[in-house]
């Protein structure tokens, strides 16, 4: 069955054409056409033109590019090996599709799940050395007047019992009347 | 149908990773929840004083941690160790005619808990639970003698 398509339509089909990306049929009716219409042709023949005269400038430019370079790059990046990690997430990717926002959410509650669960020694590996500091837990310094704190820099945790002289208030008092020092 | 396999095989070999390292974290909890049969309580008392400008060469270890007082002069007066068993007491004879009695309470996570009690004759001054690292210390000061304070260094290490 033969086709029949008019200058308009050839005109669309004319830069596929000239690419090779029309079927074998559509094809043999652009070409059926160029041959029979003049104005079609002229198209086609600027088309080759313009591509041929493409294809000239990008030869010449080419010429200046190191190739040479470029391709040396690329295979060490091919031949070098990837680290462990790169190559798992390769491997894990199929199966999880990690880019899924859905999955990497899923992902971090388990994870986050998971540490939690860790004991606390393991745990420090992940919020840092602060949790192995000392923690008082209870104090009760019999109505003498105590303080407690923490220097940062050398982690020294001290307790420090006020004596007499350096204590005015209630609770002092009191002792004083017991005639009790520290 | 091959590709669909393929991704059940990696979905269960990842699980079963996870899972393994779920499990053995909870191994090492129950490891450690069994601790140490005993530990070691080091008790140093230091004099701490604005007479003179003498820091103990014993005391180099420490003298970081000393820093944060504003004193000019530390000497150690006396330095104990004992080994206790967890629930026992150990008493240190501290000068002034205090004593300090120090009681294992729990290993957990690598850190010792301690109750601690202060006394001058039968007088209790402080009583306190303080939870450290294991092999760390804490100091407890403030107590007045000859011309200065009193610093206790309070250690402890499983044994």
């Amino acid at each position: 069955m033969s086709q029949t398509i008019n200058c308009e339509g050839v005109k669309k089909l004319l830069g596929a054409w000239w690419d090779g990306e029309l079927g074998g049929d559509e094809a043999g009716v652009v070409r059926e056409h160029l041959e029979l219409c003049p104005s079609c042709r002229s198209e086609a023949e600027k088309l080759e033109r313009l591509h041929n005269s493409i294809r000239e400038a990008l030869k010449e430019r080419a010429g200046e590019i190191r190739f040479d370079v470029f391709w040396a790059g690329l295979e060490k990046r091919i031949e070098e090996k990837r680290p462990w990690w790169a190559r798992l997430a390769d491997w894990a990717n199929p199966a999880f599709g990690l880019g899924r926002i859905g999955w990497a959410i899923s992902l971090a509650v388990i994870l986050a799940i998971g540490v939690l669960s860790l004991p606390d020694s393991y745990r420090a590996w992940f919020f840092g050395s602060n949790r192995g500091r000392t923690r008082i837990e209870s104090i009760d310094a019999h109505g003498f007047n105590v303080a407690v704190f923490r220097e940062a820099q050398t982690r020294t945790t001290v307790i420090w019992l006020f004596s007499d002289e350096e204590s005015n208030d209630e609770a002092q008092e009191e002792s004083d009347s017991e005639n009790l020092t520290l | 149908m091959m590709k669909l396999k393929k991704n059940l095989i990696r979905k269960i070999l990842l699980f079963s990773l996870w899972s393994v390292l779920i499990a053995a974290s909870g191994v090492v909890q129950a490891g450690q929840a069994d601790g140490p049969k005993s530990i070691q309580l080091k008790i140093g008392t230091i004099l701490a004083s604005n007479e003179g400008k003498n820091f103990d060469p014993r005391l180099s270890a420490m003298k970081s941690q000393l820093n944060v007082f504003k004193y000019q002069s530390y000497q150690l007066l006396k330095e104990e160790a004992k080994v206790v068993l967890w629930k026992g007491n150990a008493a240190f004879e501290i000068p002034g005619g205090r004593s300090l009695t120090v009681t294992p309470q729990e290993y957990r996570d690598n850190r010792i808990s301690l109750k601690v009690r202060l006394m001058k004759g039968d007088q209790s001054f402080l009583d306190t639970v303080v939870r450290l690292r294991n092999g760390g210390r804490f100091l407890l000061g403030g107590p007045a003698h000859e011309t200065g304070v009193l610093i206790l260094s309070i250690g402890a290490s499983t044994r």
